[in-house]
Order: structure tokens, then sequence, then C-alpha cells
């Protein structure tokens, strides 16, 4: 079968996506675990006129840039016209059922990278917000 | 350098924007989740302009990996895992059941002023160039070949109707394999398909060995040079022998080319060694031969004009000594797969010792984005060289 790769945002006026990447995970505290909708993740913060970052999260703070992407990405958005296989969740291997359509809602030029570990702010246990930065090297 | 006033408050817009010494909240979006429908694809930019404008398509069965194919090239889409956190910033106009645009001047600016992050991206896939995957092409069309019966039975609706179940049209042929429009265009001239009635058929070499030799018999009747057929006298000549005129017209294409464009159709020249491999091939379908008898057989079948020489079957045929005998068989580069591994694999049970002068006809032709033939070599075979100066031996690792 074919899919047709669509691009409804427009050829050119395609909106730019942001990417935010940084080392290890961001843990939830369990209670917020539900509640999630637009709760603060953390202040990103541009000190000077350089492309450099922090990322201030709970009580870490992250230094890191702006760079651009080698290349670039697109993001696409699949689109199921009917809604019978539900079983193609992985995304990976395209489509299992004829509806699928895949469309361009994005490309991606940029992101802020923040490649160190987290420094400490202040020793304090109590958090102010929900959510701690946990830097876990793999 | 003095920056215009700030005028985005939301999503992606402010992250990219972000003026120096001002900051942003970076928050969970009102839709947060693992969004499995948004996925990333990572290319070269310059084939994004073929993205963006629709160009693209995935090819593949479920049960095959997809492949992305551009007009001319043919891609597998791999993923690739990010173990660092992704996080992704859609713009502020991504959602439509986002709360109202806020402005984002006055009092509550720096509450208002965040940029939602819509999921953790995993991971991205990435583009590899690929060969087409034209062997499919070939079998599927290999199932039903077009042959004297059914160009007999044209009008015989049921015969067509029976047969229906096995023939492929473009739009049906662009679903089942996996190459862009311009390899699957190349392969199908590559395997001399014809489109019949919109369908896609590979004749019959039978039936095509009938019609070359009609055209082959005509022009002796007539007078004709090989050299120089007039395109319209050919076919309105095979027509009126039983032939239909699409076929007709496909075996001039097959065995000649055109070397005036006319508007009633122009002039063809047959080329020698296609003819000449023709016959070869028709000899030797019955077996292996004693090198004369075959050299024999070979130069009475091809017409005067054209002188048959063992070069022209470079890829089509091998040699073997059998005592004080030198018999050839056939094996055409044609026949082969087109993948390195089950080439090579077929080609070492041929013989397990081959010379590069005999080894490189059957290779030449297999094409690996990002392999040179060099690399191929090393990849699938074991080069020796039983002294300095002899020439050397390839067999397989």
């Amino acid at each position: 079968m074919q899919i047709q790769v669509k691009c409804s945002c427009g050829a050119e006026k395609c909106p730019e996506w942001a990417i935010i990447e940084l080392q290890g995970v961001v843990e939830l505290q369990p209670s917020f675990q539900d509640s999630l909708q637009n709760l603060p993740i953390g202040q990103l913060c541009r000190p000077s006129s350089q492309e450099n970052y922090t990322f201030t999260i709970g009580y870490h703070e992250l230094t890191g840039s702006k760079v651009a992407l080698k290349k670039p990405m697109v993001v696409l958005k699949k689109i199921k016209r009917i809604d019978v296989d539900q079983s193609d969740g992985g995304g990976s291997s395209g489509a299992s059922s004829s509806s699928t359509e895949l469309d361009v809602v994005g490309v991606i030029r940029h992101k802020i990278l923040f490649k160190t570990r987290p420094k400490a702010l202040i020793s304090v246990k109590e958090k102010a917000s929900g959510t701690d930065a946990v830097a876990r090297k793999k | 350098m003095m920056e215009q006033p700030q005028s985005y408050c939301k999503g992606a817009e402010v992250l990219l924007n972000l003026q120096p010494t001002s900051s942003v909240t970076i928050q969970y979006h009102p839709h947060f989740g693992p969004h499995d429908d948004l996925i990333l694809l990572e290319l070269d930019e310059k084939f994004l302009p073929d993205v963006l404008y629709q160009r693209v398509t995935l090819r593949g069965q479920p049960d095959e990996d997809a492949v992305l194919c551009t007009k001319s090239k043919t891609f597998s889409v791999k993923f690739v895992g990010n173990s660092n956190s992704v996080f992704l910033v859609p713009p502020a106009d991504y959602s439509t059941s986002h709360e109202n645009q806020q402005d984002c001047d006055g009092d509550n600016y720096k509450q208002k002023v965040a940029a939602p992050v819509i999921k953790v991206a995993p991971g991205n896939m990435e583009l590899v160039e690929v060969a087409p995957r034209l062997d499919k092409l070939k079998s599927i069309l290999s199932e039903n070949l077009y042959g004297s019966d059914e160009a007999s039975a044209m009008e015989d609706l049921e015969f067509m109707e029976t047969s229906m179940k096995k023939l492929y049209k473009w739009d049906d042929l662009i679903n089942k394999v996996q190459a862009s429009d311009d390899e699957l265009k190349a392969g199908l001239q590559a395997l001399s398909a014809v489109e019949i009635d919109g369908y896609w058929r590979i004749v019959d070499e039978k039936y095509m060995d009938m019609i070359l030799r009609m055209l082959l018999h005509n022009s002796v009747l007539n007078d004709w040079s090989l050299n120089a057929l007039i395109e319209e006298k050919v076919v309105s000549v095979l027509e009126s022998d039983g032939f239909p005129r699409k076929l007709a017209y496909h075996c001039l294409n097959v065995y000649g080319s055109r070397v005036e464009e006319a508007m009633d159709g122009g002039v063809w020249r047959l080329d020698a060694r296609r003819v000449c491999v023709h016959f070869a091939r028709r000899i030797l379908k019955e077996g292996k031969r004693k090198l004369e008898s075959f050299m024999e057989e070979w130069s009475r079948m091809i017409p005067e004009e054209m002188q048959p020489s063992f070069d022209m079957l470079e890829g089509e045929v091998l040699t073997e000594k059998l005592g004080v005998e030198t018999w050839v068989h056939a094996l055409s580069v044609s026949s082969l797969p087109s993948t390195p591994a089950e080439r090579f694999a077929i080609l070492f049970k041929e013989r397990s010792k081959w010379e590069w002068k005999d080894l490189e006809p059957y290779i030449r032709d297999l094409n690996v984005p990002g392999l040179s033939s060099e690399a191929l070599l090393m990849k699938y075979t074991r080069r020796s060289q039983p002294s300095i100066d002899a020439e050397p031996v390839f067999s397989a690792r």
C-alpha cells in the first residue's frame, strides 16, 4: 500500500516546532502524576544576548545553548481515517490499515540542548514545584 | 543590536525567539501525553521541499518494513532511540482547544509567557537510502506472462476476465513494490515490460521470439535494412501477420532503438547485441551445448546484416572446460536477484571460484547506496592470488 505524506501546513509556511533536550529524565512527584495539565516544569532563562540558556527545575539548574540541528526534522502526525485498527501502536512500521495518513504538522530546525548534569542551587529539602530533575547517566 | 519587541508569548515561538534577559515557563501542555501519533522524521535539508510539497510517499505491505520514496530515490525508515529527554514544544496555535491567546503585554505578562511540552519523544525516525526492491516487480509480473494465446483472444471477454486477477496497473504496482516512481519505471524498462490495456505485462519470450522472427522474415521479403526500419511499414505488416499493433511496436522497442523521429513514427535500427543475445538464449534454453555446435547454430539464426561475436554474451553465458571440450550454458544476469547476498550465493553455487573477467559482468549492476563495488567484493567474497602475477580468484566467504 501507499501512504501519501501530506502537508496541510502549507509548505514554506510550515510552523516551526522546538525541542528542549536534556540528559536524564524529569521525574514527577507521584502526587502530580494525574494532574499534569499546565503543570510547570521549570523556568527557561536567557541571561544574555548570547544563545546560552539556563533551565531551572526545582532546585536544579541546567546550563545549555541553542543549537541548529545538523539535519532538520519534520513532525508527522499519523491520522487514521477509519478507526478500525488500534494495534499499530509503535509508530515505527508505518501503518497497518489502509486508512492511515501522515500529515506534516511542523518542522524542527533548532533545539535548546542541556548536555551537562544539573547543578544543585541550594540544599533545601522542600520542593516549590511539582517536578524535580534527576540526572540518570545511562 | 536592537531587538524588535517580543511578539510571542506562547509555544515554540517564544522559545525560539526568547529575548536576552528574559525567561519563559516550560510547562506540560494541556494535552501532554505519549502521542504515538506524533513522529519525528529526520531528513536531509535537500529532501525537505519534497516532503513539504507532498512529493513523498511511504510504500510497503503490512508485512514489509516501510520505505519512503521521493520521485527518484528509496529510503528505508529506521527508528533511532534517544536516552536524553526530548521535550517537544509545538507552536502556540497547534491545538485548537487550547485556551484563547493571551495578550502578551500587560501586568500578567510574567505569568502568561509559557512554552508547553506536548510529549517526550523517545527518539526519531531516520532515512537510509536503499536500493529499490525490484525483485518483487519481476516476480509478480512473471506470474502471468502475456503470450500468443492471449493476443489471439483479444476480443474474447471471458478470457480477459478470467486472467484479470493477476494483472497490475501502475497504481497497483506502486502499492506493491517498494521503489520510487523513477526506479519503478526503470525497472519496468529493464524487464522489457509493456503497458497493454492499462496493465503492465512481461511478454512471454516465446511470443517475442515469434514476433522478432516474423519481423526479420519480413525484412528479407521486403528488402528492408535492419538499420533503417520504417516504423509504420514494419508495424502494419506485422499487424497483417496477426500480431497486435502494440506488440509489434514493443518488439521494435525491445530489440531496437529509434534513430529518427517523424510524424508517422520514425525510423528504427535493430540492436545487434540484443538480437544476438535473444537467439543465444533461445538455443541455450534447451541446456548446455558444445561451443562449436552452439556457435554454428547461433551464426545461422542471426540475420546476415549482423555479426555475432562471443563478447556480446557477457553476462549471458558461461563457458566451462570439460576434458578437451568447451561447453557453454546460459546464465543471464537479468535472471539473478538484485540483493548482493542472494546474488553472490547463487553465483558461488554456480561455480565456487570465479576469475574477475567472468565475475564482473554478473555483479556490475549491483546497486547498494553507499557501498562501492570494492566494498561489496570485500564483504561477500574471498580474494586469493595463487602467485603474484596470476589473476586473482574470488570464492565464497
